[in-house]
């Protein structure tokens, strides 16, 4: 058994209880779900527990149904284990405790995290902007978040060099991955 | 040719993607690459004329480039353009020291780009059978 896969096992059966933790293959890493009011200790048991004392890094995505998903991404220096470690937190109550208890270097991980998605980390010492101008609105990583840059300009490749002047076409050309009401005209 | 740009001691290793160079003879305006660009960084304009054939048949809509530009200045230099051209308009040149002191000079026309040819590595650009393409 790898070390990574004997660290998750032993990290789900810590954290059994009426929502268990449950552990997941994905692109050859292992992750493990943890519900959201067990995040803290979840990252105490990897620490203190399973050697898993370096913070690689922390972050989030946007799951849009189903809120948000903060991740860490921890390794063990001593078995080379290496394990994410995931919540789910709802977009309209985003809060996670702080790990900056257990991993002080997890501050500026936390604090872009909460820039970029608009997730409170309680607890947090030094809360605040960090990448981002402090006046900055809004939080751009977040899926409903209009990028300026594709709304106000047009796209090039719009074109139709087959177009007729004063016909118009079936079926305007659209710019991949842009929503429908981003668009400035 | 990989030789350094002039001034330039080190020669950039084989493959560097230092600027885009276009073989605009070799452009259909068919507009892929304006809209694989994820960058938007890629602008074509042009216009149709009818050709006539030499040796007779009907008259056919041909599409003339008017401009070509590349916004270097938006551009991320990941070559989806350069790949996806099916006509072999667009190469990878390894000159690197166009960089600039005004952003707008970061927008290479047509002739700009056309002038990059010249440090496109040799072999690079496909050699012309010499037979007239039927269509």
């Amino acid at each position: 058994m790898s070390p990574s896969l004997a660290a998750a096992e032993v990290l789900v059966q810590r954290l059994a209880g009426p929502v268990p933790a449950t552990m997941v293959s994905s692109f050859g890493d292992l992750h493990v779900d943890v519900p959201e009011d067990r995040w803290l200790e979840a990252l105490r048991i990897a620490h203190d527990e399973l050697a898993l004392t370096f913070l690689d890094w922390l972050s989030a995505y946007d799951d849009t149904p189903r809120g948000f998903a903060v991740v860490v991404h921890l390794v063990s220096q001593e078995s080379g284990a290496r394990l994410l470690i995931r919540t789910s937190v709802p977009a309209d109550d985003a809060t996670v405790p702080t790990a900056t208890d257990i991993w002080p270097g997890a501050a500026w991980h936390e604090r872009e995290t909460a820039e970029m998605f608009g997730i409170s980390f309680a607890g947090h010492p030094t809360p605040g902007s960090l990448l981002l101008h402090p006046d900055f609105e809004g939080q751009p990583l977040r899926k409903d978040f209009v990028l300026a840059s594709r709304a106000v300009k047009d796209w090039p490749g719009a074109k139709d060099p087959a177009e007729v002047p004063g016909r118009t076409r079936r079926r305007p050309a659209l710019p991949p991955g842009v929503p429908l009401d981003w668009g400035s005209s | 040719m990989t030789d350094a740009p002039a001034g330039h001691p080190h020669p950039p290793p084989p493959g560097s993607r230092g600027v885009i160079a276009l073989l605009a003879d070799n452009c259909t305006v068919c507009m892929l690459c304006a809209r694989e660009c994820p960058d938007w960084c890629l602008y074509i304009d042009s216009h149709q004329e009818t050709v006539l054939p030499i040796d007779g048949g009907r008259a056919r809509q041909t599409h003339v480039l008017d401009r070509f530009a590349i916004d270097f200045a938006l551009c991320m230099y990941c070559g989806i353009c350069i790949e996806v051209c099916p006509f072999d308009a667009l190469f990878w040149s390894p000159t690197y020291d166009y960089a600039t002191g005004r952003l707008a000079d970061l927008l290479h026309e047509q002739d700009r780009l056309g002038g990059w040819l010249d440090s496109v590595p040799a072999g690079t650009i496909p050699i012309s059978s010499g037979v007239e393409p039927k269509e």
